[in-house]
């Protein structure tokens, strides 16, 4: 019993241990919460790359094959749902209705990235299949703007005053100015096989914007326009050339289920490269998260980094228990002597300054805990509060495109957590109890 | 004549400082019956804090042994040893050696901590306290339960030393200058407690002192010189 009243009193008559116990539970706090943010930032913003991107996707599609014959090999596979074609192309825009100082255009793009940028990813979809397979349907709908809305929902993509036209992101129309109805000149290049080998072709042709959509991913909502792909068709000259009349350049596909989307997509390339002829580039099939990995992996690549700084203030919190024990130690080698002769086993004695760091530590791990998780689940409370109290923003959630800051508390992090605040304790305490342990109890009983 | 309670047979003990041998005590035979109070004198550095040790387990002896009862003691593993002195050994040093950080009543009960797990402990703790504050009040101290050491005079700190070295219920106490640190009347009247609890109990002490008036009142002398008992 001496051992751990008498650990529990030498911790609480020093301060400085207090000092050391709020240490660990701020890198244990810092741990959960910063990780809770930047988990649930990942999961965003992976469910949002497959919704803006389909489950998976066929690409490097040979230009003389029709959509329908793939499309037949694909919806074959038991776990898929739907496919679409799209014709994916890059371009510049430039329109001759734009008003750029309309409204507060500019602050609305919020730093969504590319949204004011002439530069576009024209995305040529077939509206009534497309829906199967991606939200665009839903990310239509979710404009309100009376300027910005498509004029019949039930077809998106329809031909205006005779012109094929084109939906963008809200983000995008207010950075240009542009609204319903406006006219967007759209230049492009194609490789052409000519008898010179190959050469650049310049396309290009007249739209009208037909609508907004908003998908809240920002990175998607910057650049990606909607165009009917019977309309990229016929701005890419596919009549022109050899491409087969359905040619497409990307397919995308839904499955039924999730987590089988990996299986799902290999089973998906081996079938499509099943009777490649010789010399020919496979098509590449990959899922979302295969084809962003870049993306996930850098956020997940930040979460590692910040865990990894964010350790050294428990590590530092550690050597401060390190110093405050060692100290400890010294001092109380006169309590060593009287301890023993009261019949204390050197064991007995190293306990008691092991169980004053791991009193510490675990008091510094259960508080860091409980304001890590408490904090975490009310961050989002506590932003808006700030914001609506002090104008203050802490965490300004529309630089990331979203509505609320994320949060994601994951148990065998916080274990983790708690565990290795605890172990670290375990650790620093362990020199200076050995050495209490070893110290000669009749050196302090002998005279002062 | 009865058994001895705590005995010495030809117990040496000798210190090595660097490569020079220092022997302080040269084949101490010794015998404390039952409720004895014996007074150990010798001039300083006789080595009678030493002989202390070894009779109290705290200090194995170089050669020779100590018995306690029948038993002997010296030679038991550390563990053994420890418990020994918890039920059966009480000290009172020259310097008190409370804990700072512990008020008197605290000081007290820390003697009953120490072979009880927290659980045993603390199924007890009512008895504890009851037997810490009983022991206070014993030795006159009822008015300074929450005082710490810092806030109490040599005289009380001595006190709750002598209560704490009672509280395990010893059979021994090893007493070493208990009044060397004090001035003369609290001296006497901290002596004055000592005898009164040998006179009440069946406790046998052992008394290091430098004194010949006090040793004089005591039930036996025994004198060490060179090294040895001097008859
Ligand atoms: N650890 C040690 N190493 C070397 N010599 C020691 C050690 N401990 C004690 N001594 C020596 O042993 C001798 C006896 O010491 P001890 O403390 O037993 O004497 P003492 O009779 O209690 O003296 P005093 O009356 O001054 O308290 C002294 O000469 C001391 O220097
Ligand atoms: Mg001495």
């Amino acid at each position: 019993m001496y051992r751990y009243f008498l650990a529990i009193r030498y911790v609480l008559s020093r301060r400085v241990n207090l000092l050391g116990m709020i240490g660990v539970s701020l890198g244990v706090w810092a741990l959960i919460v910063v990780v809770a943010i930047f988990s649930g930032y990942l999961t965003e913003v992976k469910k949002r790359l497959i919704g803006a991107t389909s489950d998976i996707g066929a690409t490097l599609i040979p230009e003389d094959t029709a959509y329908v014959d793939l499309a037949v090999e694909i919806e074959a596979d038991p776990n898929v749902a739907a496919c679409s074609p799209r014709i994916v192309w890059y371009g510049v825009s430039y329109s001759p209705d734009a008003e750029p100082a309309r409204g507060n255009g500019q602050l609305n793009t919020n730093g969504i990235p590319g949204a004011s940028d002439d530069f576009i990813a024209l995305l040529g979809v077939d509206p009534t299949i497309e829906k199967n397979v991606t939200a665009m349907t839903e990310w239509i709908e979710n404009v309100d703007d009376p300027d910005l809305r498509v004029a019949d929902a039930s077809r998106p993509l329809a031909e205006l005053d005779g012109e094929p036209t084109l939906v963008l992101s809200t983000a995008r129309a207010k950075a240009h100015g542009l609204s319903r109805g406006d006219r967007v000149h759209v230049s492009s290049g194609v490789m052409h096989e000519g008898r010179a080998g190959e050469a650049l072709e310049l396309v290009e042709g007249w739209f009208r914007v037909g609508g907004c959509f908003d998908s809240e991913f920002a990175v998607f909502d910057g650049f990606h326009v909607y165009a009917h792909i019977d309309a990229m068709r016929a701005l890419l000259g596919a009549k022109s050339s050899n491409k087969s009349e359905t040619w497409v350049n990307e397919i995308a596909i839904r499955v039924k289920d999730a987590r089988e989307t990996v299986k799902t997509s290999q089973r998906i390339r081996r079938r499509l490269n099943r009777d490649l002829p010789p010399f020919r580039n496979p098509i590449r099939v990959r899922t979302a998260e295969q084809a962003n990995s870049q993306e996930i992996l850098s956020i997940d690549h930040q979460r590692s980094l910040m865990q990894l700084v964010l350790y050294v203030i428990m590590i530092v919190a550690a050597f401060l228990v390190f110093a405050t024990l060692s100290m400890m130690v010294t001092e109380k080698t006169h309590d060593i002597g009287i301890l023993t002769a009261l019949g204390a086993t050197p064991r007995g004695v190293t306990f008691v300054f092991l169980a004053c760091g791991l009193t510490i530590s675990i008091t510094g791990a259960v508080l860091g805990v409980l304001t890590g998780c408490v904090s975490a689940i009310y961050t989002d409370a506590f932003n808006t509060l700030m914001k609506d109290w002090f104008d203050v923003d802490l965490f300004p959630t529309a630089i990331y495109n979203l509505t609320h800051v994320p949060c994601e508390l994951d148990p065998v992090w916080i274990a983790t957590v708690a565990g290795s605040a605890i172990g670290l304790g375990l650790v620093v305490s362990g020199i200076p109890a050995w050495r209490a342990g070893r110290h000669d109890p009749l050196e302090s009983l002998r005279n002062e | 004549m009865t058994d001895p309670i705590l005995s010495a047979e030809g117990v040496t003990k000798t210190y090595r400082v660097g490569k020079r041998e220092i022997p302080v005590l040269r084949g101490v035979d010794f015998e404390m019956q039952p409720g004895e109070m014996v007074a150990l004198l010798g001039a300083s550095g006789a080595g009678k804090s030493t002989l202390l040790h070894v009779l109290g387990l705290l200090d194995p002896p170089t050669e020779g042994r100590v018995r306690f009862e029948d038993q002997s003691v010296s030679d038991l593993p550390g563990p053994k040893r420890a418990k020994l002195r918890h039920r059966e050994i009480g000290f009172v040093f020259q310097f008190y050696h409370l804990i700072p950080e512990l008020t008197a009543l605290q000081n007290v009960k820390l003697g009953t901590m120490m072979d009880q797990g927290p659980l045993a402990w603390l199924g007890e703790r009512k008895q504890h306290d009851q037997d810490a504050r009983a022991l206070l009040d014993r030795v006159g101290l009822t008015e300074r339960l929450t005082h710490r050491p810092d806030e109490l005079s040599g005289g009380e700190r001595q006190r709750v030393a002598i209560a704490r070295a009672l509280v395990a219920n010893p059979r021994v106490i090893l007493a070493d200058e208990p009044t060397g640190n004090l001035d003369s009347s609290t001296s006497e009247s901290v002596l004055e407690l000592l005898f009164e609890i040998n006179r009440e109990s069946n406790i046998a002490f052992l008394l290091v002192t430098h004194d010949e008036g006090l040793a004089a009142r005591c039930d036996r002398i025994v004198r060490l010189r060179d090294g040895v008992i001097d008859a």
